[in-house]
């Protein structure tokens, strides 16, 4: 027997599907055909049928199914919790560029004005001068300052969310190496399902793709850490120690990723062990 | 296929990716378009209107668009959510486009929509696009044609795209299908090769 969209089809008797689009959208979700004996379908058996009554009403009624379908497989692919952590953390990132970038500016624009200005021996924060040029100039160069400044209340409001909401889709994840980190591994990985299946030799070099290819192409020295590096465990941890660090550290969160993606709650089991030994990592001494 | 001059169009409803229009026709552009770019640079394969074709890494519809005009039905198969949602708003405003949301290597989860088509075109950027195609022509009626947009930077970065270019022409041709037309799709598109293969008899 041959299951098709509009009925089933065994030798020359043929069982029309009966329903509203929704029902179909189910029908043609659930079956699937083999490939080895594989009957390709003729549109004329749904008429035949009693399915369709020509060739334009078939058309038809297989398109509206279609979209249906589509527009279900799409609310359902970002309804994931994940769908949204992902959106969030990458205009996180690009709030950070447009800030850096407009500070930079604003810095060359403010130094026109005072010639004698230099930021040598000066420790000056970024956000600081931001906040002297606001104070200090008149016109648009100020108010591109207050822009910066208020971009930046903005930034910091949608870290913290980006680290709830990771703490929340990532538990096991985020217990690891911050909710922040964690977040950045999910969108370079592009969902936590795309991340579950990476392996952890992957995860340690996610972020690193320049240096990696440049390994693969010109047998330099391959990346001992990509994005992994913005967790104090692994940037604190002793230079000759940090490689070994980073490894530990991605074959757990190659763990927490599968149980975050399953099991969606934090494991304790799990967690308390993999923290001791990721800790004792940084303590030993690469014999 | 219909040139204005030397200038590709297709007859339809226009406005649907802000194409330019020439004489109450859709521009359809070499640059945009790798099958305009084919058109361009070869041959390709004349569409008729009864052509039923199954397109698979549809996108955002915009190639799909112009195939529509040109021929009877598209099965127009794409994997990913964001570009779905610009394929399916280009599909309810035609008649003739079922899209599809599958991934086109597993044919099998589409096969009870498709019927058999006289044209499989493919253009999806995964590794093994031969491999793909090949799974596809299952779909392919006898005499029918095969076209496969090359993209040899998804098959292997580190490859030579002209040695990626003759390890998949010679897959295809092991696998029984006669290459009829290979041409790289430059100055349009760049380490992109066009293959048109027909579906033997038996």
């Amino acid at each position: 027997m041959q299951s098709y969209w509009f009925g089933d089809v065994d030798n020359e008797r043929c069982s029309p599907f009966d329903g509203d689009v929704n029902s179909y959208v189910d029908r043609i979700r659930s079956i699937s055909a083999s490939m080895d004996a594989f009957i390709p379908l003729d549109w004329k058996q749904s008429v035949l049928c009693g399915a369709c009554r020509d060739r334009a009403d078939y058309i038809a009624r297989l398109q509206a199914v279609c979209i249906a379908a589509a527009e279900r497989s799409i609310r359902e692919q970002y309804s994931g919790k994940d769908a949204e952590l992902l959106q969030m953390v990458r205009t996180l990132d690009e709030v950070d560029t447009v800030i850096n970038l407009l500070s930079e500016r604003l810095a060359d624009w403010y130094i026109t004005r005072h010639p004698m200005f230099s930021r040598k021996y000066r420790r000056t924060p970024a956000h600081v001068l931001v906040k002297t040029v606001r104070e200090k100039s008149k016109g648009a160069l100020g108010r591109v300052a207050g822009e910066i400044e208020h971009l930046s209340d903005t930034r910091t409001a949608l870290a913290k969310e980006v680290t709830a909401r990771a703490n929340d889709v990532m538990p096991n994840t985020s217990a690891l190496i911050g909710g922040l980190v964690a977040a950045r591994l999910l969108s370079h990985a592009g969902g936590l399902l795309e991340l579950s299946r990476l392996p952890a030799s992957a995860i340690q070099v996610i972020g690193a793709r320049t240096a990696l290819f440049a390994h693969v192409k010109t047998k330099s020295p391959p990346p001992k850490h990509g994005i992994i590096f913005q967790h104090r465990r692994v940037h604190n941890a002793p230079k000759e120690v940090r490689g070994k660090v980073a490894r530990v550290l991605a074959g757990k969160l190659a763990i927490a990723a599968r149980l975050d993606y399953f099991r969606g709650v934090a494991v304790p089991e799990f967690l308390n062990p993999a923290q001791e030994r990721i800790d004792a990592a940084g303590k030993e001494r690469e014999s | 296929m219909i040139w204005i001059g030397d200038v590709l169009v297709s007859q339809g409803e226009g406005g649907v990716y802000k194409e330019r229009m020439l004489g109450g026709a859709r521009v359809w552009d070499a640059y945009r378009s790798k099958l305009s770019a084919l058109y361009h640079v070869g041959t390709g394969v004349e569409l008729t209107p009864g052509m039923r074709v199954l397109y698979l890494g549809a996108a955002n519809g915009t190639t799909v668009s112009h195939v529509a005009d040109y021929v009877e039905v598209v099965y127009a198969v794409e994997f990913a959510p964001r570009p779905m949602q610009d394929l399916l708003e280009v599909a309810r405003r035609r008649k003739n486009i079922v899209p599809i949301m599958a991934d086109a290597a597993r044919p099998e989860y589409y096969a009870p929509l498709v019927e058999t088509v006289d044209l499989l075109y493919q253009d999806v950027a995964q590794p093994d696009q031969a491999a793909i195609a090949l799974r596809n022509c299952a779909f392919l009626k006898t005499g029918g044609y095969l076209i496969l947009m090359l993209k040899t930077r998804s098959v292997d970065v580190r490859k030579e795209p002209a040695e990626v270019f003759q390890d998949t022409l010679d897959s295809l041709t092991a696998a029984g299908l006669i290459v009829q037309e290979s041409v790289w799709l430059a100055p349009y598109h760049h380490d992109h090769a066009a293959i048109v293969c027909t579906k033997p008899s038996g």
